[in-house]
C-alpha cells in the first residue's frame, strides 16, 4: 500500500472506535465490542473480522433461568419430571435436540445410557415385614426402606449419611447407588427427599449448578478470581472473550489468556514449556558436559576448548573429551576423533544445543513481547495523565487529544497478538505456509516497533503520521489473523 | 456409632466363615477400626508364604473406604516398597458402602494371586512381569522365602 493511499484512510480512521475507550479505560481487549458500524467505514465489518465473536455475559440468575428454560423445553416434549429431565441433559452435554429424538425412538435406551435405569432390575426378596439394610446391617421396617430404580434397597439413614459424605467431598451428579457394581445415579428429587442437613442441600444445589455450567458447551465461568460472570456463546469456539466486570480476557474455547492466532492446544503445550523445568535440563546438556576422569559437572563459560577441571585439574578438550596433552598444539584436528565412542554423545550434545537454541529463539521473542507489553502499560498511564494535563491548562479538549489514547491502545492491542504468535511459529513445520507466516509477523513486528516509537513520542509526531502507523499496524495485525486465525 | 456396629457385625461373620485365604485375625479391643490379619495366596508366585496386611476403617466407615497396606515385603508389581496397595474397589470414586470387608479381601487376594501390570506401583516389576515371567516367577518366590510370613497349618 503506498503512502498516499494511507493518508486518504486515515480521515476515517481517526474516528476509529472512540465511544469504546471513554468508558473502557484500561481496557484494550473490549476493542471490538461495542458496535460502531456508523461511526467508521474502513473498519472490517463483522463478517470478515477474524476475532468477531458473538456472546453474551451472564450473571448465575440469568444462567439459572437459562437452564431452567432448557430442563422445561425436554420436560414438556417428552412429558417427564425435571429431575429426570436435569439428569438426561447432564448426561448428554446439554444436546437438548439429541435428548428429545433419542427419547421419542427409545426411551428405556436412553434411560439405561444414561443410567437412570438398571439394565436389569434388583429383586429384593422380601420375607415379612422387616429387612437387613445392606449397609448398617441393621433390621430395618418396611417403609423405612428406600431405592432407586434399580431397586438396591437401603433405609433412610444410612442413604442420608451417604450422601452427605458424598457432597463433603465435593460429588454432587456423580453419586451412584449404595449397591456394589450397581451403576443408577441418583436424581435430584431423591437426594432431596433423603438429605436431612438444609445446608447440604444448598451446598448440593451450588454444586451441582457448577457442574452444569462446566458440563454445558455454551456456558463458560470468567476465569478471574471470584468473577461471578458466566459467558454464554452459540459456538465453543477459541474466540476472545472480555468480561466487563473483572475486565479478564481470555478464550472461550479452553479458558485460559486469549491466545490468537495459536490454537488452544498447542498454547497449552508452549506454556507448560516455559514452565517445565526440562528447559533448564536441555541447558544443562548442551552447556555442560563430565569430566572424563573425575565425573564432575563442568559448564563451558568461554570460547577456548582447552579445558581443565577445577576439581581434578584434569586438562582435557572440551570437542572430543581426550586428554588435552594428546591434541599438542593443533586441537583443530581433533576432528579426527569422529570415531571415538564420545563423539556419539557428542551428537545427542549437538542436538540438544540445537534444540535449546530454537526454543530460546521463539522464547526470547515472547517474552520480550511480554516485557514490552508492561511497559507500554505504564507509556499509556503517561498518556492519560499528559491528556489530563492539557485539558486543564486548556491546550485542547478530550476529544482532540483521544487519538493519542487510541494510539496507545492499539499498539498493546497489535503486540498482544504477535507476542502469540511466537508459539504458533515454534510448532509449525517447516513448510511454504511457515515461510508466508513468518514472512507477515516479521511486517507486523516492523510495524509494531515503528508504532511503538511514534507511541513513545506522540506529542513530537505529527497526528497524520501516527495515524497512518496505526492504521498500518492493525491492518498487518488483520492480514496475519484472517490468513492463519481458524474461524 | 454406626461403623463399630457394622463393624462388628463383619469382623464376627468373617472370623465365622470367612474365605479361607484371609487368617489369624487380630483387631485390638479397644480399636475396632484398625485389623490385622494374613492373607494366603495360592499362585506358584507366592504360595509359599503367608502376608500379613493391616486394614484401617475411617470413622465414616462404610460411607468412606477402608485402606490396606502390607506389614509384609512381597514382590508384586501393584503393590510397592512401603506396602500401599492399589485396588479399584476400595479407591474413593469407586468405593460403595454396600461393598463387604470379605468381597474387597478377595477382591485383594485376587489381586496378589494375578497381578496386574496394565497399572502397576512398581514399573520395574511390572516390566519383568510382563516381558520375562520365568525370572519373574524366580525372584517371586525367592522373595518370599526369604521376607514371607509362615503359612498357618490348614
Amino acid at each position: 500500500m503506498s503512502d498516499e493511499m494511507k493518508s486518504q484512510d486515515s480521515d476515517a480512521d481517526s474516528d476509529y472506535d472512540q465511544s469504546d475507550h471513554m468508558d473502557d479505560d484500561d481496557d484494550y481487549c473490549g476493542y471490538y465490542d461495542n458496535d460502531t458500524d456508523d461511526l467508521d467505514i474502513d473498519k472490517p465489518k463483522k463478517s470478515d473480522d477474524p476475532e468477531y465473536f458473538d456472546y453474551e455475559l451472564l450473571q448465575i440468575e440469568d444462567v439459572e433461568r437459562f437452564l431452567n428454560e432448557e430442563v422445561e423445553v425436554l420436560c414438556s416434549s417428552q412429558k417427564i419430571l425435571p429431575s429426570l429431565a436435569k439428569m438426561l441433559l447432564h448426561a448428554h452435554d446439554w444436546k437438548k435436540e439429541y435428548v428429545i429424538e433419542c427419547h421419542s425412538k427409545n426411551p428405556s435406551k436412553l434411560l439405561i445410557d444414561s443410567k437412570v435405569i438398571p439394565k436389569v432390575k434388583f429383586q429384593q426378596p422380601i420375607s415379612g415385614p422387616s429387612l437387613v439394610c445392606c449397609v448398617c446391617l441393621n433390621q430395618v421396617s418396611r417403609e423405612m426402606l428406600h431405592d432407586l430404580s434399580c431397586g438396591h434397597m437401603f433405609c433412610g439413614e444410612c442413604w442420608d449419611a451417604y450422601c452427605q459424605v458424598q457432597i463433603q467431598q465435593g460429588v454432587t451428579l456423580g453419586i451412584s447407588c449404595m449397591a456394589k457394581d450397581c451403576e443408577v445415579m441418583v436424581p435430584e428429587d431423591f437426594l432431596y427427599s433423603v438429605l436431612s442437613k438444609p445446608d447440604l442441600r444448598d451446598r448440593y444445589s451450588q454444586f451441582s449448578f457448577t457442574e452444569y455450567v462446566k458440563s454445558h458447551p455454551a456456558l463458560r465461568f470468567c476465569p478471574g478470581p471470584n468473577c461471578p460472570i458466566i459467558v454464554k456463546a452459540k459456538e465453543a469456539k477459541a474466540k476472545k472473550i472480555t468480561c466487563n466486570t473483572c475486565k479478564s480476557c481470555f478464550c472461550f474455547k479452553c479458558g485460559i489468556e486469549y491466545h490468537a492466532p495459536t490454537d488452544c492446544d498447542v498454547i497449552k503445550k508452549w506454556l507448560t514449556k516455559c514452565a517445565d523445568d526440562s528447559e533448564t535440563a536441555n541447558y544443562i546438556s548442551a552447556n555442560t558436559k563430565d569430566c572424563p576422569k573425575c565425573h564432575v559437572c563442568i559448564e563451558k563459560n568461554g570460547g577456548c576448548n582447552h579445558m581443565q577441571c577445577s576439581k581434578c585439574k584434569y586438562d582435557f578438550c572440551w570437542m572430543c573429551l581426550g586428554d588435552w596433552k594428546a591434541h599438542g598444539s593443533e586441537y583443530y584436528e581433533c576432528s579426527r576423533y569422529k570415531e571415538n565412542p564420545n563423539i556419539a554423545n557428542e551428537s545427542v550434545h549437538a542436538q540438544a544445543r540445537e534444540a535449546l537454541k530454537k526454543y530460546l529463539f521463539y522464547f526470547e521473542r515472547w517474552e520480550n513481547h511480554a516485557k514490552s507489553l508492561k511497559l507500554e502499560e505504564q507509556t499509556l498511564e503517561k498518556i492519560t495523565s499528559r491528556i489530563q494535563e492539557k485539558v486543564m491548562n486548556s491546550t485542547g479538549t478530550w476529544i482532540d487529544w483521544q487519538y493519542l489514547l487510541d494510539a496507545a491502545y492499539l499498539l498493546k492491542k497489535c503486540r498482544y497478538t504477535l507476542q502469540y504468535t511466537y508459539p504458533y511459529a515454534y510448532y509449525m513445520e517447516k513448510c511454504a505456509r511457515k515461510q508466508l507466516f513468518e514472512y507477515q509477523q516479521a511486517q507486523l513486528e516492523a510495524e509494531v516497533e515503528n508504532l511503538s516509537w511514534k507511541v513513545e513520542r506522540a506529542e513530537i509526531t505529527d497526528r497524520g503520521d501516527l495515524e497512518n502507523q496505526m492504521d498500518i499496524a492493525e491492518k498487518r495485525r488483520l492480514t496475519l489473523l484472517k490468513d492463519f486465525l481458524d474461524y | 456409632m454406626a461403623a463399630t456396629r457394622r463393624l462388628q457385625k463383619e469382623l464376627g461373620d468373617i472370623r465365622k466363615a470367612g474365605p479361607a485365604c484371609f487368617r489369624d485375625i487380630n483387631v485390638d479391643d479397644t480399636n475396632i477400626l484398625q485389623w490385622q490379619g494374613l492373607i494366603l495366596p495360592t499362585s506358584d508366585y507366592y504360595k509359599h508364604g503367608a502376608f500379613k496386611i493391616q486394614i484401617d476403617f475411617p470413622a465414616e466407615y462404610p460411607f468412606k473406604p477402608p485402606k490396606i497396606t502390607f506389614k509384609t515385603k512381597i514382590y508384586h508389581p501393584n503393590i510397592d516398597e512401603k506396602g500401599q496397595v492399589c485396588l479399584p474397589i476400595i479407591s474413593a470414586e469407586n468405593w460403595k458402602p454396600a461393598t463387604k470387608t470379605d468381597q474387597v479381601i478377595q477382591a485383594l487376594v485376587a489381586l496378589v494371586n494375578e497381578p496386574e501390570p496394565e497399572h502397576p506401583l512398581r514399573a520395574d516389576l511390572a516390566e519383568e512381569f510382563s516381558k520375562d515371567k520365568k525370572k519373574f516367577q524366580k525372584n517371586a518366590v525367592e522373595f518370599t522365602k526369604k521376607f514371607g510370613e509362615k503359612r498357618p497349618p490348614e
